[in-house]
């Protein structure tokens, strides 16, 4: 079934934070209803669940993969030419070191630049339920859901009471 | 709200505003400084756009004298090692106060971003010098091991700070773009003409979701850290690469981290610039205030300090080990050729700033940081002249030496190269260039972090105590 979305907006923190109240009442889960604000609120001002990330995987594996390509280059090239040098061992870390360090930092570098662009979501094609008060300084609240389901949204957006209309959009 | 033993009715808390139309209030004031570009602006780029030319003109004579005199390169080396430590190390500005969670650096921070765009221009000047950069062939003192295992390339060098640059670009085009996002998305919804298509355009799309706001903060953290660490290793890579190896006898473990800790002191002192232009030229007099000045003041200082301390520990070694070869480097970059250039260098670059910037008056103004931003700015251009002409001048006739290891006092040059017309081109144009990338860029992203000033409004209070009141910022993490 088509997804629509239907945009609250609010003057005060206050009202926001009672438009969550009413639409979990209305039986809506968490993943039905974001907040939208045009500055960072503290996690948890309107009573949200705080957004789980998964940001430190990304530069995690990607330093990972990076150290192993350069240990493999490095060492592989020391056990492929066993050459003694002023005494040291074939494996030595001084020789390789520079270049783990900057395998390690490219390749969490290339991982977290791929992962800002998975992770956001972004470009979003369709905006949906949207207004530009938003960036003025009004607070939205959003709920995507079933068509069937959009007049209990709207019902309980508009107890908390909204500045203005119901704005409609489609996902 | 209390009333005291005198029956004075004393407001306890007062909150900032942060009701709609503030915050809407807020928008709209840097909204309209952001769309007017005054005659003046476009007078200052005209002027930068003619120096970037004669650069560009300077550039293709450089390249067209070729590359096997590489004495001819040490001035174009100079002015790439210059922007590496003053636009490419301005970010750092941002970067530092931003994971200290400070406020006073709201208002300089995207200035100190939008200085990473220019690093576009430094791989323009970097291209060349991979070709120039010798192979670990020509038998100088190298990090590879090149010769004593076999299987590393000759061309080592080359190959990884290459990528090291490249990857210090994409992470600073990754930060702007980070942080401008929701002022985009406000360019977007409220701006005109061909800022609010171009700006639609980067926003891809931001709605302000709280998860959106997480990932934002949480990325730029991570970027930061991540521009900061490659910095300090690509300043590793110049120093050594460019720099060190070309010169006989020159073994200084500390001067890597010494040329990255100039940056630190140079890009402080660019921004120190940059938010005097911003403020008395740009329209943001109301927001660039006192508070900028002292904190990045306290900074440039010291900077400057440390400065003595990182020259005094290398000269120290130098000065007691007092090996021929050590003399002659001495001799080369202290006291022989450019003897009064070291000793300009260091008034610039130390003695002004201390003797200075100690005084309340100076530091705590919006007057004073600036001019000694100017005398740092001024010294460091001509510490990267004498460290890499003098490098390069040795480096041109190191085929002529006994040995590629040790430099004799005799092989010593005795007089400065002199500039030639296409050296002065490209020192001129391309730092007017980088300026006017940065010039350029703020027509497009605000020069002031809008939404950052609009977050203020949620942790700022002012509060009585006892007989004053007090201002009280709250951190959100």
């Amino acid at each position: 079934m088509a997804k629509r979305s239907v945009l609250g907006l609010y003057t005060e923190e206050d009202s926001a934070a009672d438009a969550l109240d009413n639409l979990r009442e209305a039986g809506f889960e968490e993943g039905e209803y974001e907040i939208l604000t045009g500055v960072p609120y503290p996690e948890g001002t309107f009573g949200e669940a705080e957004p789980e990330h998964k940001l430190y995987r990304w530069p995690l594996i990607g330093a990972i993969c990076g150290f192993t390509i350069a240990l493999l280059i490095t060492a592989g090239t020391e056990l492929a030419y066993p050459l003694i040098t002023g005494g040291k061992p074939i494996l030595s870390i001084p020789a390789m070191a520079i270049i783990m360090y900057e395998g390690s930092m490219l390749g969490a570098i290339l991982f977290t630049i791929i992962g800002i662009i998975f992770e956001s979501r972004l470009p979003r094609i369709f905006m949906g339920a949207y207004s530009e008060k938003i960036t003025e300084g009004h607070i939205g609240v959003t709920v995507t859901t079933d068509e069937t389901r959009t007049d209990a949204a709207e019902t309980a957006l508009n107890k908390a009471g909204i500045d203005g209309e119901i704005i409609r959009g489609w996902e | 709200m209390v009333t005291d033993p005198g029956s004075r009715v004393v407001e306890p808390y007062v909150e900032t505003d942060n009701s709609v139309e503030a915050r809407k209030a807020v928008s709209d004031g840097f909204i309209g400084i952001h769309n007017v570009t005054s005659n003046r602006f476009w007078q200052f780029a005209a002027l930068f756009g003619i120096m970037f030319v004669l650069g560009i003109v300077g550039f293709v004579m450089r390249l067209g004298a070729g590359f096997d005199d590489k004495g001819a390169w040490g001035y174009y080396i100079a002015v790439f090692a210059f922007l590496m430590t003053t636009s490419s190390a301005a970010p750092m500005v941002a970067i530092a106060p931003r994971i200290a969670n400070s406020h006073w650096r709201r208002p300089i921070s995207r200035a100190a971003e939008i200085w990473a765009l220019a690093g576009c221009l430094n791989l323009l000047l970097y291209i060349p010098l991979i070709w120039l950069l010798p192979s670990l062939e020509n038998g100088r003192r190298s990090l590879w091991f090149y010769g004593q295992q076999e299987g590393v390339p000759a061309y080592s060098p080359h190959i990884w700070a290459t990528l090291a640059i490249l990857g210090l670009i994409l992470l600073g085009l990754a930060l702007v773009w980070l942080s401008s996002l929701p002022d985009f998305a406000v360019l977007r919804d409220h701006g005109e003409g061909w800022r609010k298509k171009w700006a639609g355009r980067l926003a891809l799309g931001w709605r302000g979701t709280s998860a959106q706001w997480n990932w934002q903060y949480h990325r730029m953290g991570v970027v930061g850290a991540f521009y900061f660490m490659m910095l300090v290793f690509v300043h590793f890579f110049i120093s050594v690469e460019f720099l060190m190896v070309h010169v006989p006898g020159w073994i200084d473990s500390l001067y890597p981290i010494t040329h990255a800790h100039n940056a630190l002191q140079a890009g402080v002192a660019t921004m120190m610039l940059t938010m005097f232009f911003l403020r008395q030229f740009g329209g943001y007099k109301e927001y660039i205030g006192l508070d900028q000045f002292w904190g990045l003041g306290k900074l440039l200082l010291a900077l400057s300090l440390l400065w003595f301390w990182f020259w005094f520990s290398s000269f120290n070694v130098f000065w007691y080990g007092k090996k021929p070869s050590e003399q002659a480097v001495l001799e080369l970059l202290v006291k022989g050729p450019y003897l009064y250039l070291f000793i300009t260098i260091f008034i610039l670059v130390f003695i002004l700033p201390w003797f200075t910037m100690i005084w309340n008056p100076v530091r705590r103004s919006v007057w004073g940081p600036p001019i000694l931003a100017i005398s740092v700015l001024i010294g460091t251009l001509l510490d990267r002249v004498r460290l890499y002409v003098g490098a390069w001048d040795v480096a041109g006739k190191s085929s002529m030496m006994e040995d590629m290891m040790y430099m004799k006092m005799s092989e010593v040059p005795t007089k400065i190269p002199t500039p030639q017309i296409a050296d002065i081109f490209v020192i001129v144009g391309f730092i007017g260039g980088s300026i006017l990338v940065f010039m350029l860029a703020t027509r497009l992203i605000p020069a002031v972090n809008i939404w950052e000033q609009k977050e203020m409004l949620l942790y700022k209070a002012e509060v009585q105590f006892h007989r004053t009141k007090v201002m009280v910022m709250g951190k959100s993490r």
